[in-house]
């Protein structure tokens, strides 16, 4: 929409949405700036605001501390192999909700949607014992398998796949197609925004999820994601002299899923907007 | 499709995600309901629980310090969230407003570093927030300075510690409700705007009179997300304040876990679960009834 604006307004609702640009985004500056900056630097007042003579050195300093490439892949597996799940069992439940009728139905799908407003801490101690009775404790099959399902992603999906056209898929089913074959030739690819925005949202949320990896992987530093790396690194190098090492940290434990949102955030945005509202 | 075959075919599409969420989910929240009436140490089965009725509820609401522990950080959680609702969402509604008129350039660049934000994990967050308090060589009290204000305790003071927690969960979902808010403007159609303007409706009147009211389901929406995002704050607390200093941070989800996981008392922490919950309830009730009250004028 767009429409006449005086210069005057123009130029205050400019200068006001650059204000609000620089503050939200002063922390990840800083974060960066400091993690270039020498022990020195980090420790003056007032502040260093650009560091003077950018050094690397952080950088090398916090893979003595934390084994970042292992932090890494563990986060990597988490992440991955989470979002992997939730795509299919959120695209095979999203189907059957959206376009299948049986008795029942909607008090299941309202049972299961319930559990998208519950506080995780609300089942984290059963759940905790339930993973430890099954031996998955302390391994990161207890961190993934856990949630390789869940209600938001199959919301999303029968939203979605509501849309896509009945003719579609009877027509398949003439051919003798079968209902998995629909599932990912017919129903998949007419969904495929929602889809990217869903494995957006999944791994950028198990990429930074915290308190259960932290619960399961007790006493198993080797398992860490990089979220749980980045913390021990605080308590590891409490000083301020080390600040510029926990920054370099944050910096790369930040960059994979601001990479993702980058590429990705026109589908999660527009996905987002369309599937909130019917909330 | 015949209707037995079709039944096959749902159920097995079903299963993994049915079976999955009700093994992870559903079977632990009742559990949670009956380990919340049993003395239960998380380090053994769950069989080894003995019944005790209800008086893991009655040690929450004694005088005993197990109680007033639970309480202090059943309200702080519950300040922090109204604390966070308050900032959140008129200042989404603000920001919602300037993307969606996108009358001048740079509101999607505005939209992309607000929402950026959202994707930053939570320790990294709370770490270089941790930093920006630092009450010696921190920025945000050298730039408060240029403004003449002295400098602010922030995380070390009882009064300013959880309003500054407060303050970093707002920076972060900010993003996220202003998209919500976007979305909710986009299905008011422009010929409302348009009457109203006919009729000599300006600006602020607007927002008041049509943009807000037509605004209310997503509104609603909003406040119950944030409350439940609010719920799960936890990064912060874990690694920066440990709940302190004297408790001035304790909320329930960094409190349940020391209780239940690193304290073992599983029983004692799900009856705090059970309490957590209903308290939730009675919120978001309460939060709907408004609304509806609010409909009916």
């Amino acid at each position: 929409m767009t429409r006449r604006v005086s210069i005057t307004r123009r130029a205050a609702l400019l200068s006001f949405m650059l204000i609000a640009c620089v503050i939200t985004a002063f922390p990840i500056l800083w974060m960066v700036a400091t993690a270039f900056k020498s022990s020195d630097e980090a420790l003056q007042t007032p502040p260093v605001w650009v560091p003077g003579h950018p050094t690397t050195d952080a950088f090398s300093a916090v893979n003595d501390v934390i084994d970042i490439p292992r932090s890494f892949i563990n986060s990597l597996l988490i992440a991955g192999l989470t979002t992997t799940g939730i795509l299919l069992t959120s695209l095979l439940a999203g189907y059957v909700f959206a376009k299948y009728r049986f008795r029942g139905k909607n008090a299941l799908f309202a049972v299961l949607i319930g559990t998208m407003f519950l506080p995780p801490i609300v089942t984290l101690i059963p759940l905790f014992r339930i993973v430890t009775q099954l031996g998955w404790d302390a391994s990161l099959v207890g961190v993934i398998v856990p949630n390789l399902a869940n209600a938001f992603g199959i919301f999303l999906m029968r939203q979605f796949i509501a849309g896509v056209p009945d003719e579609l898929i009877e027509a398949a089913r003439l051919d003798g197609a079968s209902e998995l074959r629909i599932v990912f030739r017919i129903v998949a690819p007419n969904v495929l925004p929602a889809l990217a925005a869903l494995a957006m949202f999944a791994f950028v949320y198990h990429w930074n999820s915290y308190l259960w990896p932290l619960t399961v992987l007790q006493g198993n530093e080797q398992a860490s994601p990089i979220v749980i790396s980045l913390a021990r690194l605080l308590t590891y190098t409490g000083s301020a002299a080390n600040t510029p090492q926990v920054m370099a940290g944050a910096t790369l434990a930040v960059l994979p899923p601001l990479i993702l949102f980058v590429i990705l955030q026109r589908f999660f945005v527009n996905t987002m907007s369309r599937a909130g509202m019917t909330g | 499709m015949r209707t037995a075959r079709q039944n096959w075919w749902a159920a097995g599409l079903l299963a993994p995600s049915v079976g999955l969420i009700g093994v992870f989910v559903l079977i632990p929240i009742v559990l949670t309901l009956w380990l919340s009436l049993h003395r239960w140490s998380t380090a053994t089965p769950f069989g080894d629980a003995e019944w005790v009725g209800l008086r893991n509820f009655d040690a929450l609401f004694s005088s005993a310090l197990v109680g007033r522990d639970f309480r202090q950080a059943l309200r702080n959680t519950f300040v922090y969230a109204g604390l966070s609702i308050a900032l959140l969402i008129p200042l989404s509604i603000l920001f919602g407003v300037i993307v969606h008129r996108a009358a001048v350039r740079g509101t999607t660049f505005l939209r992309t570093v607000l929402f950026a934000t959202y994707c930053v994990p939570m320790i990294a967050v709370a770490i270089v927030w941790s930093k920006l308090y630092s009450p010696t060589e921190g920025p945000v009290n050298q730039a408060l300075g240029w403004f003449g204000i002295g400098p602010q305790p922030w995380l070390s003071d009882t009064g300013t510690a959880l309003i500054s927690l407060v303050f970093l969960n707002v920076w972060q979902q900010l993003g996220y409700f202003t998209v919500l808010v976007v979305a909710g403007l986009t299905q008011i159609p422009p010929s409302v705007y348009e009457a109203a303007a006919l009729d000599g409706a300006r600006n602020v009147k607007l927002l008041f009179k049509i943009t807000l009211p037509l605004l209310r389901r997503t509104l609603l929406f909003c406040v119950v997300i944030a409350l439940i995002n609010a719920i799960q704050v936890f990064e912060p607390v874990a690694t920066i304040t440990q709940g302190g200093p004297v408790g001035s941070t304790n909320v329930l989800t960094y409190h349940i876990r020391q209780v239940g996981i690193e304290r073992s008392q599983g029983g004692l922490a799900s009856a705090m679960a059970v309490t957590l919950l209903l308290a939730l309830m009675a919120v978001v009730t309460l939060v709907f009834a408004l609304m509806r009250k609010g409909d009916d004028r």
